[in-house]
């Protein structure tokens, strides 16, 4: 019986070229198992959604269906529903007085016969938020994806959705193609939609003032889109991907529900006008995104700069940690860190004196803040390959511009924090 | 409860009967057997024999599975496929392509000593323990059709110039040791050991002890017996007991230097090794007998145990 | 069209990572054991991804970047 030496280098890459084999052979076994017995997966989840101080609330049911055909080819249908209530934010600024505004549905600024007439009064030093927000969206989307020879991936897609003041529809098709033994990825997208805005009451002038109420039908905008990037193997345990996107938007694409407040050189109310945003908009974005194991826990690290065209830039990172704890069971903590910059025709309020500019908007989300999140999902192996999740983010945006110098506006937030939860069931099958 | 006996190959394989019998052995061990890739085949299984009919009937499809798939002899084997391709790219599985990455490495780290292409030489030499050694000229010109880095493997897609061939001979039997363990294991939960004809697996001891091998090698000049024992791993024998041709007192074992297209010199007359897999006991004692006389001191590098016969 | 300074930045380093994926970086087939697993896939949480980009598009002025598809909603 000979005595056991540390094994030698050769000795150690047969070792490895051993245990790869035996192990890529079983993996090659059960992948060719699970294809043909398990074509068919789900994903059902279910996500609530709600902000702080009486905001806007969601609930969301989604259902996906991903259907294998065997050689790669793949069918996936999603269904989404949407239900929101609650109050949002109308743009106005918390006044010294009582304010009174008109629901977008109404037809009428002051009661009138014949005309249906929803207010709600805003007490003072309040956010003006309509309280009668209630919409519903359902949405649907299918998308396929082929090999095409051996090295070539094509996909395309479309969806469509309708609520009751927006109908969207949408078309997008891609190419990849792999090289370099697989390590390489160069993929090229285009995406079309094409969007049509019914507001509640009718779509306002834009730029026009409150009082007047006017009213316009229907528009629409079409967005075309295009991205191009690259996912390359970094080693055996990391794969990382850089994208470039890049859209160009048209039409209509000021939200028509939202107003900004003039007020005079002391800070009181004046007026309100209709928000107005240019016609056209071309954003750009550079993603890069990260997958590192290091052992069972797999690290997600993600970063992405944009800017557009109405000058907002914004740098996001996302982080998430997928620990494993065993016996099908596994914890993922989650950051996030945002920060955006404003709009060039973003203001807290107009001066009334001042020229009225051309574009304008007090939409908070086109204001500069910075928004984190933090999460923790947790998961659970049920049955053959299912899975059952939970998952609690709390999120929470601070904008910077938030208080005026003017004496009137003294004390006042005038863009309050936002805080939300957020709460995921999700539950994965396979048959 | 001896198990197995050193590897017997034959020139052709004989037809097996698609069937397979439950043999109880002593000390609650249960043996499975049938036949695969032209050897005796046997599961040993700590179970009652009543219990072991579906775990049996599973390890003897899978072995059958992979003689069908890989075997060079079967026209639809992927192997068949490949060697009659005259020179086009023929698509392979998952399976196929590890095995294949699995010879490059294999090839690669032998300094191109382990070669699968190397099968041809086969045309000329033929080890029936006779003294007709083939004509020289015959010998180099099969050269040009050996050689794994003329050939064209780039994941899934495999071209061989046409002449070529290749063959899983040389790791095919140890890979359907694990296989087979691995399969067995994961619907039986006692001690499990694989045998084929001298290559084995097992994945723990029976309760009773470790597994006791004997290595039975009959010789005309020698008898040799070892008693080996194993609680878990891989058990592979090299050897040329019954392939060699004999000539003017010089024997020439079975493995071939695919670089001069003649036999290793001075190879032992058998090797074994026991390693974590039978895949890579198979592999390392493969290696040792292309050292030919350096076999051993190789083997005493590798820092694993062995037994050499010389 | 302008190439704005993103996507030169972009081509830039694609086609670097490209070149130089060639032989430096990348492992061999034998080696993508780790990269198999179903948590190392680019796209592992399809679902929270959507549910995530649905929420911050409707909040933040940014949006997308990891892929497309997927139509608007009237939420911004």
């Amino acid at each position: 019986m000979q005595l056991k030496r540390p094994a030698s280098p050769l000795h150690l890459g047969l070792m490895a070229a051993s245990c790869a084999l035996l192990s890529e052979t079983a993996r090659a076994q059960a992948a060719a198992e699970n294809a043909a017995e398990a074509p068919l997966q789900i994903d059902a989840s279910v996500l609530y959604y709600k902000e702080n101080a009486g905001r806007v609330q969601t609930i969301e049911p989604v259902v996906s269906l991903v259907k294998d055909f065997g050689d790669q080819r793949l069918l996936v249908g999603t269904l989404t529903l949407d239900t929101l209530s609650g109050a949002t934010p109308n743009g106005a600024i918390p006044a010294r007085t009582q304010q009174t505004f008109a629901s977008p549905s109404s037809t009428s600024l002051t009661p009138k016969p014949g005309y249906k007439t929803t207010l709600y009064a805003i007490a003072p030093g309040d956010l003006p938020q309509d309280p009668h927000f209630k919409e519903s969206r359902i949405a649907g989307d299918l998308d396929w994806s082929q090999p095409i020879g051996l090295d070539n991936t094509l996909s395309y897609g479309g969806h469509a959705s309708t609520e009751h003041d927006f109908d969207s529809v949408a078309a997008h098709a891609g190419l990849s193609h792999d090289f370099n033994e697989k390590n390489t990825a160069l993929s090229a997208g285009v995406n079309e939609e094409y969007d049509r805005i019914h507001a509640h009451g009718g779509n306002p002038v834009a730029g026009s003032d409150y009082a007047l109420y006017e009213k316009e039908p229907s528009q629409t905008k079409n967005i075309a889109g295009g991205l191009i990037g690259v996912t390359q193997v970094m080693g055996r345990n990391w794969l990382t991907e850089l994208n470039y996107t890049f859209d160009h938007s048209q039409g209509y694409l000021t939200d028509p529900y939202r107003i900004i407040s003039l007020v005079d050189a002391t800070g009181a109310v004046t007026s309100y006008r209709y928000e107005n945003r240019p016609d056209t908009r071309t954003r750009q974005s550079l993603y890069w995104v990260n997958k590192v194991a290091l052992g069972p826990t797999v690290l997600d690290l993600a970063y992405r700069r944009s800017k557009d065209s109405w000058h907002i830039g914004s740098d996001t990172v996302d982080a998430k940690l997928r620990i494993d704890l065993g016996s099908g069971m596994y914890l993922e903590p989650h950051a996030r860190w945002y920060h955006q910059s404003a709009a060039d025709f973003y203001n807290l309020y107009l001066i009334e004196t001042a020229a009225a500019p051309s574009y304008m908007s007090a939409d908070p989300r086109l204001a500069a803040f910075a928004a984190t999140t933090f999460g923790l999902k947790f998961g659970i192996a049920t049955g053959r390959n299912g899975e059952l999740s939970l998952r609690l983010e709390q999120y929470e945006q601070r904008p910077s511009d938030q208080s005026s110098s003017l004496t009137g506006l003294q004390g006042l937030d005038l863009n309050p924090n936002l805080k939300a939860t957020i709460v995921q069931l999700s539950w994965h099958l396979e048959y | 409860m001896s198990a197995g006996r050193a590897a017997a190959g034959g020139a052709s394989p004989p037809p097996h009967a698609p069937e397979f019998e439950v043999v109880p052995r002593e000390g609650g061990i249960v043996a499975v057997c049938f036949v695969a890739m032209a050897s005796p085949c046997e599961l040993l299984l700590e179970a009652d024999a009543d219990a072991v009919r579906e775990v049996g009937r599973l390890a003897a499809q899978e072995a059958w599975r992979i003689e069908a798939k890989f075997s060079r002899y079967r026209p639809e084997s992927i192997v068949s496929v490949i060697n009659h391709s005259q020179g086009h790219a023929v698509v392979v599985d998952g399976e196929t392509a590890a095995l294949l990455d699995y010879a490059a490495q294999c090839y690669a780290l032998s300094q191109g000593r382990f070669d699968i292409t190397s099968g041809v030489l086969r045309r000329s030499w033929v080890f029936d323990g006779s003294d007709r050694l083939p004509e020289p000229a015959a010998v180099t010109a099969l050269l040009p059709l050996i050689g794994f880095e003329k050939i064209r493997w780039q994941s899934p897609r495999i071209t061989l110039p046409a002449g070529m061939e290749i063959d899983f001979g040389g790791i095919g039997k140890e890979y359907a040791v694990d296989r087979v363990l691995a399969l067995v294991a994961a619907h039986f939960a006692g001690a499990a050991l694989v045998n084929f004809g001298g290559d084995l697996a097992a994945n723990r001891a029976p309760g009773t002890g470790p597994w006791q091998v004997g290595v039975e090698r009959p010789d005309t000049e020698r008898e040799a017996r070892l008693l080996l024992e194993l609680s878990r791993g891989g058990l592979a024998t090299s050897g040329d007991t019954h392939r060699f041709l004999l000539r003017d007192g010089v024997r020439y074992g079975h493995i071939l230097d695919p670089k001069s297209g003649w036999p290793v010199r001075d190879t032992p007359r058998s090797v074994t090794v026991a390693a974590a897999s039978c895949v890579e006991a198979g592999i390392l004692a493969t290696f040792a007998m292309l050292q030919g006389s350096g076999a051993e001191a190789f083997l005493e590098e590798q820092g694993v145990r062995f037994w050499c016969l010389r | 069209m302008r190439i704005q300074c993103l996507a030169r930045l972009t081509i830039l380093s694609g086609l670097m990572l490209a070149a130089c994926g060639c032989s430096a970086m990348g492992v061999k087939p034998w080696q993508r054991e780790i990269l198999a697993r179903p948590e190392m896939a680019l796209n592992a949480e399809p679902i929270d991804a959507a549910i995530d980009d649905h929420i911050y598009f409707s909040k933040e002025a940014a949006s997308g970047g990891r892929s497309f598809g997927g139509g608007g909603c009237g939420c911004n």
